[in-house]
């Protein structure tokens, strides 16, 4: 008979794996034994997440297991949520629109940025490099964003994110979005100085962030 | 409780007791040594680091018989495009010679790329003729391999940094695959014409920016140049502290490239055929100088100690332990120096 | 800044040695330390004196291989580094083009 803890453990290794047959068969086999779905998905499935985050980190998992692993937890939390009767436990998830400042064709970083978001359940609009402010605001907007993350490679694009907090603040939407900012040369000192709501050191600490910036 | 003042990591003034800065100094140590699987610093480099730090001099120094030398990278890039200076390439090099007395000097293009070079590549070895006939220092030619270059909308392959995070790990990694093969052709071409225009070495600058694909190519790279010209200087910079598996199964004669910190980056390098290998240790900007510094330095010694060939530790904005500002404070820098060196045995930076 | 690690810790190009320690390391992938020694016995001097720059004026001006200063009939660029590759026994690949060019050899 499968108990919560062993569940719980079987759940983040089979994250941390991409190991997805193994995934699903503990997600179906918590539901027929009435287990807590709520904490395994939190403690199990979710926690599986957040140590393949750390995993990449530190370099000892890479970008396409990440992307594994995200596709793993998809799987599973379709088949855990359609057996939830309630949804506290489903993720809090929230809509980040994401860019690289105008004048800045460097996307790398932001690419490792979205594909991290993605994999803690963030539904992440992508708009691309070179992005102009008003264009930013008029896609937030659009979307309706929770959160507008802006990456800047060059200490001469940096000062985008600055104007976009300006145009933000002028237009009376600055209370509607958070704001993340980061890349090679923004400082927490920068972020706190623009008036951003968050600064993310790296593809990681960004996530954490996001995740803290849907605390508030 | 007296207070020392030292820097953040972005480079601005911080007052920390001396139970601040040895916290600071262990935790970044360890940091080093858990994540790279290194060896820790002894207790008496750790206490040497502390005395470093709160040396009541402004500027610290290397005691007489230590000294090493300088490589740079965007060399010329410098004076004429990063400070405006009205001056060609020729006066930077020589002001670098006989004014600012540097050991070595690179020539570099504005647009930092071996896949951009390919169109005025007759003109930079005019330039680096000109250069060789007047300058007595070693110049290097330099570029990033900058494998990102060769994606779309820049290049023919398709983006892997768009497809991952739509799933299509095959895809992906099969762009990175072809774009490899573009970016050895590339480098291979650019650099055998500056070399046989006179440059003493050439500067494979930043690499691992766009993952274990840009380390690989690089590698590839140097393997056939080294076949070609024996005596060929190649100076292999990275671009941070571990390489990022865009890829994640590239392999170099066995050893797979995604992952390794520099201890082990430069291994391959130097198998590769590598010279000179620029170590990089990301600085963090929320964390102090102490906890930088030690980090920077015990990554910087288990690499050294692991090299076969001289280890030039990236001393700049943002890597080594040095302030992420462009105008580091003359403070941090000079003890990130001194101690990249007596501690972190660095053969240069 | 390159000046302040020039400063902290730098040899001194061409004031002193540390173009010639830069050379070795380059064209024989040496460390630090055995490319001073071995710069050292190619001129004949002790290790620490490499970075003197008072010592290695005088010496740079003796063997003809350059110096920040310019002095008229004192050999340059070039021809400085025709010097330095017999002083170090070292190819200097410029100097190796520059005999192709004027058909040396």
């Amino acid at each position: 008979m499968l108990i919560i803890e062993d569940a719980i453990k079987e759940a983040q290794e089979a994250i941390v794996k991409c190991d997805e047959n193994k995934a699903v068969a503990i997600a179906k086999q918590a539901i027929d034994a009435g287990l807590d779905l709520v904490k395994l998905l939190n403690d199990g499935f979710s926690a599986g997440i957040r140590i393949v985050g750390d995993k990449f980190g530190r370099g000892e998992i890479f970008l396409p297991e990440l992307i594994l692993s995200a596709e793993v937890m998809k799987k599973v939390t379709e088949i855990l949520e359609t057996a939830i009767v309630s949804d506290s436990a489903k993720e809090k998830k929230a809509v980040i629109l994401i860019a690289t400042v105008e004048g800045d064709v460097h996307d790398i970083g932001k690419g490792i940025v979205v594909s991290l978001l993605k994999t803690q359940g963030f539904e992440v609009v992508d708009i691309g490099r070179d992005v102009p402010v008003d264009k930013i605001i008029e896609k937030a907007i659009e979307v309706n964003a929770d959160i507008i993350g802006t990456s800047a490679l060059l200490t001469t694009t940096l000062v985008e994110q600055q104007k976009l907090e300006e145009e933000l603040r002028a237009r009376g939407l600055r209370d509607r979005f958070k704001t993340i900012v980061g890349g090679a040369p923004c400082t927490e000192r920068w972020a706190k100085k623009i008036g951003a709501d968050a600064y993310g050191e790296d593809a990681s600490d960004a996530v954490v962030k996001c995740l803290k910036l849907l605390e508030k | 409780m007296s207070k020392f003042f030292t820097r953040m990591g972005d480079g601005s003034a911080v007052f920390l007791s001396e139970a601040e800065i040895r916290r600071d100094l262990e935790e970044g140590m360890l940091d080093a040594a858990d994540r790279g699987k290194i060896p820790e610093l002894t207790d008496d480099e750790m206490e040497r680091l502390y005395q470093i730090i709160t040396d009541p001099q402004k500027t610290v120094s290397i005691e007489r018989g230590n000294e090493v030398v300088m490589t740079f990278d965007a060399g010329t890039l410098k004076l004429p495009v990063r400070a405006g200076l009205p001056v060609d390439r020729m006066t930077t090099v020589l002001t670098h010679e006989r004014v600012l007395c540097s050991d070595t000097m690179e020539i570099g293009n504005a647009d930092y790329s071996y896949k951009q070079l390919k169109n005025i590549v007759h003109e930079e070895a005019a330039s680096m003729e000109f250069t060789q006939l007047n300058c007595i220092i070693p110049v290097f030619y330099g570029a990033m391999p900058n494998l990102g270059l060769y994606t779309k909308p820049d290049g023919p392959v398709d983006n892997w940094s768009e497809l991952l995070p739509m799933a299509k790990i095959g895809e992906a990694r099969a762009a990175q695959e072809e774009a490899i093969e573009m970016a050895v052709k590339d480098m291979v071409y650019i650099a055998s014409i500056l070399y046989e225009a006179g440059a003493d070495g050439i500067n494979f600058d930043t690499v691992g920016a766009s993952g274990d694909g840009d380390f690989l190519a690089t590698l590839k790279a140097i393997e056939i140049l080294k076949s070609k010209y024996p005596d060929m200087a190649i100076e292999v910079g990275m671009a941070g502290e571990f390489v990022l598996g865009m890829h994640g199964q590239l392999e170099y004669d066995g050893t797979r490239l995604a992952g390794l910190y520099p201890h082990e980056q430069v291994k391959v390098v130097e198998k590769a055929g590598g010279t000179i290998f620029g170590a990089v240790i990301n600085t963090n900007s929320s964390k102090s100088l102490p906890w930088n510094l030690a980090r920077a330095v015990t990554f910087s010694k288990a690499c050294s100690e692991a090299s076969n060939i001289p280890v030039h530790v990236n001393a700049g904005m943002g890597v080594g332990g040095i302030p992420l500002t462009n105008t580091s404070p003359t403070d941090a820098t000079s003890r990130v120096s001194k101690s990249l060196i007596e501690i972190g045995k660095a053969d240069g930076l | 800044m390159a000046v302040i690690h020039e400063v902290a810790s730098g040899m001194g190009g061409i004031r002193t040695a540390g173009d010639l320690v830069a050379r070795v390391q380059m064209s024989k992938a040496m460390k630090i330390k055995e490319a001073k020694k071995y710069v050292a016995e190619k001129l004949g001097v002790s290790v620490i004196d490499l970075s003197d720059s008072y010592l290695m004026k005088e010496l740079r001006e003796e063997l003809d291989i350059g110096h920040v200063q310019v002095r008229d009939r004192a050999s340059y660029g070039i021809e400085a580094k025709f010097n330095i590759s017999k002083v170090l026994d070292i190819k200097i690949n410029s100097v190796e083009n520059f005999k192709r060019k004027v058909k040396m050899i």
